[in-house]
């Protein structure tokens, strides 16, 4: 067989699963997003309405709230990841046997079931017999009788938390892997000028991580958008509708409401957004990286 | 030497470090082998026990069939996307493409697209087919998100091999499915393992698919999860027992490929 059309049967079964499995569901999600179709009432989707779910979704109060939750669990979820995940590839470049220790325990919270990281972060925020909750309060007598999971900027900020405890080490992996391709030379030499630690930080390693941290940035920011499992296990949407995210919104429209046109709508508005981001971000790395080389 | 910290602080801090991604998965294993009573108790003075994991694996729990699904839809989902991905990374990797460029970013685009998107779709296709709450519908989706994934880790691991012995055995005549089979293969075994674990951790943790497709027949662990909560209120000496059996495998999984875990998906992504 010549290479030349070994090459193209070698992408085959790959790309046969691609198709049927990914590019087949979206264009059937995508008219779906034109159609009028409760599952209650008919089995086959029903007439075409054009754009009236996108105008719907724009006028519902529901959706802006979970894009607002969105919103906020994204960012402050991204920039604690980026700054924890910083430090560590920092404090944990070093050599040493207790920096390996801690290299090693860091790959366990990324190999956890997101599902179940909500559910063991719901039991220990449990007000009556949970660990964390008792244990705050033994420290702090101020924080007694703490709503945690009730309260909902304390649900939103516990999940947040939850996602930065289950994201934040495998980043760090990240930042220890750009960590080690920058050159050693210009620290050394600052060093020896008698620069400061911090200078040499904030001055030589960081805007030589740019890079990296724009690829880790992107990574967290898709992650973020996407997260769903926790808010099911952890808060459920709630109190209220606090921690409903886009994600779970999408869901509670298709599995509770059965409105399939709704929902495949609202899924292509969160695609839409993350393309958009991702883009975005890919820009800025790419004129980063002329900047880099310039 | 540059020092922020102190020895003893630098200690410290890494102490800390460990203790706050220890702690929860800690207490999770210590509560999975107490008495309820001790449950709800904060106490770390309990009588270990091994009630917990007696009662989920029997009635009216079974968590026994949660892992068997488990199990059957993770190897599964594993056994037919290395293979194929393996054979797309190869020619991603070596041969020039036409439109190369164009399918490698279709690949990649599909990590950008939310999994309820690919979810709903298949639900009315499968409610259709009748398979919904079955193993094999749960394949078909895993599919969809580990597919290209393992096509991106792997062609890294495939781009980092030296062509230079392929290119010898050819001009002696080899053919280039032999030069795959016994040249690029073995050389690539370590990477291609680490994708199928990496491929096998994804599939056994996710959540959505089996929550959306399963009812009872086909359900998997982490959904199994979400079974203890009774109208008795949260079951957590038992949610905490099938969490430990849901975490021990991958545990171990992790562990094993320690050393290549950090370069999996950081390798396509930095470079």
């Amino acid at each position: 067989m010549r290479d030349r059309s070994l090459q193209y049967y070698l992408l085959v079964p790959g790309f046969l699963i691609v198709l049927a499995t990914t590019f087949y569901p979206l264009a059937y999600s995508l008219t779906t997003a034109f159609r009028d179709w409760d599952l209650t009432r008919s089995r086959r989707p029903e007439e075409w309405v054009g754009f009236d779910n996108f105008i719907r979704a724009a006028g519902e109060s529901h959706f802006l709230n979970s894009l607002w939750v969105t919103t906020i669990f994204v960012v402050s979820s991204v920039i604690l990841t980026l700054i924890i995940a910083m430090s560590l590839a920092l404090l944990l470049r070093r050599k040493g046997r207790m920096h390996t220790f801690t290299r090693i325990i860091l790959i366990l919270p990324f190999a956890m079931s997101p599902a179940l990281i909500g559910v063991s972060f719901r039991f220990m925020f449990n007000p009556e017999f949970g660990v964390l909750s008792n244990g705050l309060a033994a420290i702090f007598p101020a924080l007694e009788g703490t709503p945690w999971l009730a309260s909902p900027d304390l649900a939103m900020a516990i999940l947040v938390v939850t996602d930065v405890w289950h994201w934040a080490p495998y980043m760090t992996f990240m930042c220890l892997g750009g960590l080690a391709s920058i050159p050693r030379e210009t620290e050394e030499a600052a060093r020896i000028d008698g620069a400061s630690n911090l200078r040499i930080i904030f001055g030589i390693i960081l805007p030589q991580m740019k890079g990296v941290l724009l690829v880790t940035a992107i990574l967290k920011t898709i992650f973020a958008l996407k997260m769903f499992d926790q808010v099911v296990t952890l808060t459920g949407g709630g109190p209220g509708t606090s921690t409903e995210t886009l994600a779970y919104f999408i869901f509670n429209v298709g599995f509770e409401w059965y409105d399939m046109g709704y929902a495949s709508a609202l899924a292509w508005i969160l695609t839409a957004i993350m393309m958009t981001i991702s883009i975005w971000y890919v820009r800025m790395l790419l004129s980063e990286r002329k900047m880099a080389t310039a | 030497m540059m020092r922020i910290l102190s020895w003893w602080a630098e200690r410290a801090l890494l102490l800390f470090i460990c203790i706050v991604v220890l702690f929860p998965i800690a207490w999770m294993f210590l509560t999975a082998f107490k008495r309820p009573i001790d449950a709800y108790s904060l106490s770390l003075n309990f009588t270990p026990t091994f009630d917990n994991f007696v009662t989920v694996f029997s009635d009216p729990w079974n968590l026994g069939d949660m892992v068997m699904n488990s199990v059957v839809v993770a190897s599964v989902t594993v056994l037919i996307a290395v293979p194929c991905a393996s054979l797309a990374a190869y020619s991603f990797s070596r041969f020039r493409v036409k439109g190369r460029k164009f399918l490698f970013f279709l690949i990649l685009s599909t990590q950008f697209i939310p999994a309820v998107v690919i979810v709903l779709p298949f639900f009315l296709m499968f409610r259709q087919l009748d398979l919904l709450d079955t193993r094999i519908a749960l394949i078909i989706v895993n599919l969809a998100i580990v597919t290209p994934f393992v096509i991106w880790m792997i062609k890294g691991y495939i781009d980092a091999i030296p062509t230079d012995s392929e290119e010898a055995a050819m001009i002696d005549g080899a053919s280039r499915l032999r030069v795959i089979k016994d040249i690029v293969l073995p050389m690539a075994a370590p990477g291609i393992l680490t994708s199928s674990i990496f491929c096998f951790i994804l599939t056994w943790n996710e959540f959505l698919f089996s929550l959306i497709l399963t009812r009872r027949d086909a359900v998997t662990l982490p959904v199994g999860l979400v079974s203890f909560r009774t109208e008795r209120g949260d079951l957590w000496e038992l949610m905490s027992a099938a969490g430990v059996m849901i975490t021990v495998p991958i545990f171990i999984m992790a562990l094993l490929i320690q050393k290549h875990f950090t370069r999996g998906m950081t390798a396509g992504a930095v470079k």
